[in-house]
């Protein structure tokens, strides 16, 4: 019965995200290590997530959630910017980590609010 | 162990290998003049190559899907260095000129300019992987 209050469509897409975005946090890590690294690739979440993401909170099932997997994948349109063939660019790279950073303040903050509320109808306080 | 920063691995390792590159760098300048290797040959000039490679798995940790940096290994640039006249010098030659070390103080600094940053760079990723965590630990308070 407890699981019903855990399984409202916003909070599992927040978790998800949240999800996606400690990996995407990774991979911007990963990038910007290798910055200098020939022939390295840069990586970032495997574009069918967002896809999956959007079908499932259109779907509003909790089954469709639970299935969903963030990976990394080598992002295949990246272009290199010299002749060593590495496709980072550092100042794109810092610019989405602010924007992960800013990502994962808004989801906490969904999460938050979600407990707050179920608090809040707990014991009648806020 | 639970890895509360993202990442944290691989930005180490990142620091780590710009690191070793700034000393291989300061070693460059300091024998930059250096014409007595202990070879007996000038000094030549050294460069760091880097190689990404997938880490292994240990202590029953998976093994991580993602490349970390490492420092494949220092190599002697083999460049010429400039010939200098300079006679009554123990290391010139019949015809009293010098081989110098094949060392630019500017493409050395330049290239110190460009590890600072790359080191620098790393340290942003730490900030907001710390920033991003303290936000997760937060979660739920009110």
């Amino acid at each position: 019965m407890i699981d019903a209050l855990f399984n409202q469509p916003n909070y599992l897409a927040a978790k998800k995200t949240l999800d996606a975005v400690a990996l995407r946090q990774e991979a911007i890590a990963s990038n910007i290590a290798n910055l200098e690294t020939p022939g390295y690739q840069r990586l970032d979440i495997a574009p069918n997530f967002q896809a999956e993401l959007d079908h499932a909170c259109a779907s509003r099932d909790a089954g469709q959630f639970a299935a969903l997997r963030p990976t990394l994948a080598p992002d295949p349109t990246a272009q290199p910017n010299g002749r060593d063939g590495n496709t980072v660019s550092l100042e794109r790279e810092l610019m989405l980590m602010s924007q992960n950073t800013l990502t994962n303040a808004l989801e906490t903050q969904l999460v938050s609010g979600t407990f707050s509320k179920l608090r809040m109808a707990i014991t009648g306080k806020t | 162990m639970i890895q509360i920063l993202s990442g944290i691995q691989n930005t180490a390792a990142a620091l780590d290998a710009e690191r070793t590159r700034i000393d291989v760098i300061s070693q460059n300048i300091a024998n930059a003049n250096n014409t007595h290797d202990l070879n007996g040959k000038p000094y030549q000039r050294q460069v760091v190559v880097f190689e990404s490679a997938l880490k292994q798995a240990m202590n029953g940790e998976p093994a991580s899907q993602l490349p970390v940096l490492q420092v494949a290994r220092i190599e002697r640039d083999s460049r010429p260095g400039q010939s200098i006249y300079s006679p009554g010098n123990p290391d010139a030659d019949d015809h009293d000129m010098v081989v110098m070390p094949n060392i630019s103080i500017s493409e050395e600094m330049a290239d110190m300019i460009n590890a600072s940053r790359s080191f620098e760079a790393n340290l942003a990723v730490v900030k907001n992987a710390r920033q991003m965590a303290m936000q997760t630990l937060a979660m739920g308070r009110h």
